[in-house]
């Protein structure tokens, strides 16, 4: 595959959703190429199974959105990168740069990340995706001070308050969304201790970049948050959605900006 | 009809036009103009109610409005907290009762600040969930609330000490978004057949959470709370224990009580586990192989429900009405 980089423009989402003009879209995007229009819109050539071997010969991980199986495997593939970054993070240089009020907290991210990782793989069990293998170079340039790593860990716990808030749409089970319900709050705790402490105003922990004027917090569709995780660069792969969920569901993303 | 006060306030004309283009916001396309015209304007209440129209539709149905009403009330009683907190109440008696504890929150950097971002999310709350549907089916006013939780427009209830007491005002926050947070968390389910409402609601609960975490963190850097209370601003351990608070004011026994309730196990405890819960969905997550950090970390990583009679429990003390 070309590392020519394209831009698609598309009109509507549900052209995507027809085989001729996705393959096109693919064809012509590459792993590099950008999609304009809704930002919610990505997709992978292999729907049948869950990892495949991708154009430039990395892994492919697949989800299936069309149930709740699906969706709680993207709620793990997340778990799994926030695991895996504080588990680097909390042996950085830039953990060592914290103070010790500001190292307990992100001690304790990282536990409770595990906890939420090891807790969907045993529910999901052989219907988990696999193992995400993540890259320790990239992962360790984002934890290498102070600075790089509270803002990453703030993009992370951003992007899970925002993953979950779009995604309990879509699950059909109430214990599901009971599941999901009880682990975005803690994300959206996390993000909250993140952002204050980056914060000198008392306002960040629920700022005006993350809290609307409706007093509502962000939410993402899947097809935002898989392209940005995977525009981190930090996966030996790419996450992908091979079925998109129910399309009558979808709303407008409201997320939450780079941090600066 | 009275379920829409604030539709009913509005030109039904401007209503009309700035509706009229509602699929877009539906299929993701964003706020329309007029409705970012008036959110430029600071019509918020107006920009919500034309905004509802198309994300929320005409109608819900009566489980997702009981829960909307529900809502609702807890969030005016927030919003009137923060106010009377803040010296911004209609009630000129619970603005003066304050007083006291807001000129200490004022030498607190950043405490103000955070007061004010509170209750304006809980204000527009208050809108948000009017424009979609819910009515004020108690009848509230700021002259509904006994913040010192004794049911009584005099006041003299087990919580006054927060009018003049930080330490004690930030505990009593902590239970009231804490409270608010497995209120929605319980409810969810009930919203499914709705995935507009679902999601908004879902999109409250989080700024709940956000803010329960706040007020940990400044409770903790005050050096008045114990360890338990984590600078993550996550939930550790049940009942009283959970809220780490170290002043529980001249009615010590009333305010334990309290606090058992917010973080206890509701009347059932098997749809409202008690917050040192380690068991979702069949799984254990204390003892997972991969994950084997000891209880504090399993408890903190998962937040929990509460029916809606548990919190109807907690929060009737504080309104003179009768809810339900």
């Amino acid at each position: 595959m070309s590392l020519e980089k394209r831009t698609v423009v598309v009109d509507r989402a549900e052209t995507l959703f027809q085989t001729s003009s996705r393959r096109n879209f693919l064809r012509v995007m590459g792993m590099g190429g950008a999609l304009v229009l809704l930002p919610s819109v990505f997709a992978a050539c292999d729907s049948d199974n869950d990892t495949g071997t991708g154009p430039s010969g990395s892994t492919t991980y697949t989800l299936d959105l069309s149930n709740d199986t699906g969706i709680l495997n993207y709620a793990y593939a997340l778990e799994q990168l926030e695991a895996a970054y504080y588990t680097a993070a909390i042996a950085s240089a830039g953990f060592a740069a914290l103070s010790a009020n500001e190292q307990e907290v992100l001690a304790d991210l990282q536990k409770h990340e595990v906890i939420h990782r090891e807790f969907f793989k045993t529910v999901l069990g052989s219907s988990a995706i696999p193992t995400i293998n993540f890259n320790t170079t990239t992962v360790g340039t984002l934890t290498a001070n102070r600075t790089v790593l509270l803002s990453t860990s703030q993009l992370l716990e951003d992007t899970g308050v925002s993953a979950y808030n779009g995604a309990g749409k879509y699950l059909t089970s109430a214990a599901n969304l009971l599941v999901a319900g009880k682990i975005v709050s803690v994300e959206a705790r996390h993000a909250a201790a993140i952002r204050d402490i980056r914060d000198t105003t008392g306002r960040l922990f629920a700022g005006d970049d993350v809290v609307n004027a409706a007093g509502l917090d962000v939410k993402a569709e899947p097809g935002t948050v898989g392209a940005a995780v995977n525009s981190l660069n930090v996966i030996n792969g790419t996450i992908a959605i091979g079925t998109q969920p129910d399309v009558n569901k979808k709303t407008a993303d409201a997320t939450a900006p780079t941090p600066t | 009809m009275d379920n829409m006060p604030i539709m009913d306030a509005i030109d039904p004309e401007l209503v009309e036009r700035l509706a009229a283009r509602n699929t877009d916001i539906q299929r993701g396309g964003g706020a329309r103009p007029g409705v970012v015209a008036m959110l430029a304007l600071g019509s918020v209440p107006i920009a919500l109610a034309a905004l509802s129209k198309d994300a929320y539709g005409q109608g819900v149905s009566t489980t997702i409005k009981n829960v909307l009403d529900f809502a609702l009330a807890l969030e005016i009683f927030e919003n009137e907290f923060y106010k009377a907190v803040l010296g911004r109440s209609n009630s000129a008696a619970q603005n003066a009762a304050f007083a006291p504890v807001r000129a200490l929150a004022t030498a607190v950097p950043g405490a103000v600040n955070t007061l004010d971002q509170i209750q304006k999310h809980e204000q527009a709350h208050v809108a948000t969930l009017l424009a979609s549907g819910a009515t004020n089916v108690f009848g509230l006013t700021e002259a509904s609330f006994d913040f010192t939780g004794n049911r009584s427009a005099t006041g003299g209830g087990p919580f006054a000490k927060a009018t003049t007491d930080l330490a004690f005002l930030l505990e009593v926050a902590q239970g009231a978004e804490d409270t608010g947070v497995r209120a929605y968390k319980g409810q969810a389910a009930n919203l499914m057949t709705n995935s507009a409402v679902l999601e908004a609601a879902l999109r409250i609960h989080s700024v709940e959470a956000r803010h329960a975490s706040r007020i940990r963190r400044m409770r903790r850097a005050a050096a008045g709370a114990p360890v338990s209370v984590r600078y993550s601003g996550t939930v550790r351990g049940g009942d009283a224990t959970a809220a780490g608070a170290t002043d529980l004011g001249t009615n010590a026994a009333a305010v334990t009580a309290a606090f058992n309730k917010i973080y206890g196990a509701g009347a059932n405890a098997t749809t409202a586990p008690s917050e040192s819960n380690t068991t979702h969905a069949g799984v254990n997550v204390a003892t997972l192989s991969g994950a084997a950090f000891g209880i504090d970390a399993a408890q903190e990583a998962f937040d929990e429900p509460l029916d809606r009679a548990d919190v109807v429990a907690i929060v009737q003390p504080f309104f003179i009405p009768t809810i339900s």
